[in-house]
């Protein structure tokens, strides 16, 4: 008996891991069969895309330890986009407030994740409902201000957060790295951090042991809503241009690589670190299979089997007693 | 327990209720008769979403049409759900009583054929634009049915990538990007970039690569593409200017903006500045404005009996219109007059822009 836990205890371990390895096995055979994967350029190039999702996917992470999920990404983000870019210099109206505006889109984004808590405490619906309608709610206000064209976004100091650079990675990925440099202390090192953790290892323990639920919940959206608003400014300035549909497919992304970097949906387990290397494993994937001039047509393919594969090994799934 | 009792007898109707319904229910039907059976035809525009720059500016051109003939107008989006884009279309239908005027993008191929019986058993006239079925012809449904139009994504994405060849000096390696792999446009401006690449030998197609119609995609993926072949890339085909863009802004994060021509679809603003600064080769647009005045003229003029689609020859019932291709030649006009101004159209060049018979 006692032999068999300490086997098991192994084994939970070593899939603590999995992740890792994955993404070291990952980036060894692109190496082996394409030398270029390893250039310092690409390198820069994989970091640089990753830096939207990685910003996403910080704020994805701490939705889903506490089991719920945020569907809102991409309405908080495209909010984000788009208040950034009518407040700041472009081409369809006269603002010029600068970096104000980055301010003032970050916090869009936030009160959004805000009243996204405040729906599921006060009204008592399942974040999975209420973060949906706050994706449709965003969206649409996001079309509507932005009359459905693409507005370029011309502020020059805005725009060098994707075009210059600091010791060779654009400002973007230095920003990423912020962004994940406060969401390792938000977890490990504050009061938030580990309430979210307690609520979702066990709701009913952690309401009994006198956490306030409601304001830990608004406080997670709250903190979610502005990574996706830091993500959203990062785009905008990726792209020189903000349109309602920007981001489109983040969600599935943002999603894909908590749980492939094996935290697990059904909450309390996982973090922030795994989610770095969630995010880096799905862009090494996306990078690597560009390199190695896999047809468009399998690439789909083999990211939903990446991603099949990557959370059968994670997780200690034959000893889940419920799979839903 | 007011909840329950009230949830209990919901369906239940008193007689005075019923009266009321009943009143007002005959109130409605009849009304729409009187009101609109003589009257001028409403205008309805049906499209996708007004989140997209195209659909926005077909519903400028939709509205330019209406006030030219002063006529009301309305539009219907569809979000992309099919359903609600042709229950939206038999709301009109029954709230107009037939008397109105459709031009339709329908959502999905197979819309086209409801949106088409319907406008028919109520009397309205249509014209719809990119998707009907193959054996859906508006001769079979005379008169209602007056016209489909498309555009040639074949000779589209031929005539960019000859533009493209030309801009790069007739040989070296491009990068294609590629559209929604289901969709018909993506597929047919893929295979007229395949016949110039056919006819031009000297050039390199290095890789093609779906990036599904969207900035973002294009940016990664030619972020990556860049890794692979380096500067052997000289040019980049897009299937539409939305990619194109994002194409353009990984250049640009490599200091190769405009130095690495770019070929796009649609003529949004973003790409038609792109070419007057030298950075995009050339975009051709299908002019969604034209698209969305001169669809419901079209069916206007149907309509009114100004003209019996029954009589007209086979290339003004289906047919493609003419793409109006904007390069370094033409952009500054292009920009003074569709861009700083609203177009000015003639509306009653019905058939001014065909360029032939929609293939079989």
């Amino acid at each position: 008996m006692q032999s068999f836990w300490s086997r098991a205890g192994k084994a939970r371990r070593w899939r603590a891991f999995a992740p890792l390895a994955v993404l070291i096995v990952l980036c060894i055979l692109i190496a082996i069969a394409n030398p270029n994967f390893i250039e310092p350029r690409n390198l820069i190039r994989v970091a640089n895309s990753a830096a939207v999702p990685l910003t996403l996917a910080m704020g994805m992470t701490f939705i889903i330890l506490l089991g719920s999920i945020d569907l809102s990404v991409e309405g908080a983000m495209s909010v984000a986009a788009m208040v950034l870019v009518l407040l700041a210099t472009n081409d369809s109206n006269a603002n010029n407030y600068g970096w104000f505006a980055v301010v003032a889109a970050i916090a869009a984004s936030t009160v959004m994740g805000l009243a996204s808590g405040f729906l599921q405490t006060t009204l008592r619906i399942p974040s999975f409902m209420a973060t949906l309608g706050v994706w449709f709610i965003g969206l649409g206000f996001s079309v509507y201000m932005l009359g459905g064209s693409a507005v370029r976004l011309m502020d020059e100091n805005i725009r060098a957060l994707a075009l210059s650079r600091f010791l060779g990675f654009p400002l973007a990925v230095w920003i990423a790295l912020a962004a994940f440099a406060v969401a390792i202390v938000i977890q490990y090192h504050t009061r938030i951090g580990r309430h979210i953790m307690a609520i979702g290892g066990g709701e009913d323990v952690a309401e009994l042991s006198g956490i306030n639920l409601r304001r830990v919940r608004i406080m997670a959206f709250g903190l979610a809503g502005f990574f996706f608003g830091v993500a959203g400014v990062l785009a905008a300035a990726q792209l020189g241009q903000s349109n309602a549909v920007i981001a489109d497919g983040r969600l599935f992304a943002a999603v894909t690589a908590v749980v492939v970097g094996g935290t697990a949906l059904t909450g309390g387990e996982g973090g922030v670190l795994n989610t770095l290397v969630g995010v880096l494993i799905v862009t090494v994937l996306a990078n690597g299979m560009i390199l190695l001039g896999i047809s468009p047509y399998i690439q789909q393919t083999v990211q939903g089997l990446m991603i099949i594969a990557a959370v059968a090994l994670s997780l200690d799934r034959f000893n889940l007693k419920i799979v839903k | 327990m007011s909840d329950r009792a009230s949830i209990a007898h919901f369906g239940q109707i008193n007689r005075r209720t019923l009266m009321m319904g009943a009143g007002a229910g005959l109130a409605v039907a009849a009304m729409p008769k009187r009101l609109w059976a003589q009257g001028a035809p409403t205008l309805v525009t049906s499209i996708r979403s007004l989140s997209n720059p195209y659909h926005a500016v077909w519903k400028t051109g939709a509205e330019a049409y209406a006030a030219s003939v002063g006529l009301e107008h309305v539009t219907l989006v569809s979000e992309g759900n099919s359903e609600k884009g042709i229950a939206d279309i038999k709301a009109m239908l029954a709230k107009t009583g037939g008397n109105m005027v459709l031009n339709s993008d329908p959502n999905d191929t197979p819309d086209a054929r409801p949106i088409v019986e319907a406008c028919k058993s109520a009397g309205a006239s249509v014209v719809t634009q990119w998707n009907k079925p193959a054996d859906l012809h508006p001769r079979d449904f005379n008169p209602n049915y007056v016209s489909h139009i498309e555009f040639d994504g074949i000779a589209s994405g031929k005539q960019i990538a000859e533009i493209l060849f030309k801009a790069i000096g007739g040989s070296g390696g491009i990068i294609a990007l590629g559209g929604l792999i289901s969709t018909t446009a993506a597929i047919e401006r893929k295979k007229g970039l395949d016949e110039a690449l056919a006819a031009n030998p000297n050039i390199k197609l290095l890789d093609f690569q779906v990036a599904n119609w969207k900035s973002t995609e294009a940016f990664d993926l030619t972020s990556n593409l860049l890794t692979r072949f380096g500067d052997d890339i000289k040019g980049v085909w897009a299937a539409n200017d939305d990619m194109g863009t994002g194409a353009l802004e990984a250049l640009r994060a490599e200091g190769l903006a405009g130095k690495v021509p770019i070929v796009g679809i649609d003529g949004i603003k973003t790409a038609v500045d792109a070419v007057r600064t030298g950075e995009f080769a050339c975009t051709i647009t299908s002019d969604p404005f034209w698209q969305g005045g001169m669809g419901l003229s079209i069916g206007y003029n149907a309509h009114m009996k100004k003209f019996d689609p029954a009589t007209q020859p086979p290339e003004h019932r289906e047919f493609y219109g003419k793409v109006v291709s904007i390069t370094k030649d033409n952009v500054e006009e292009y920009y003074k007059n569709n861009i700083d101004s609203k177009p000015t159209m003639d509306w009653n060049d019905l058939w001014g822009r065909v360029t032939g018979a929609i293939r079989a």
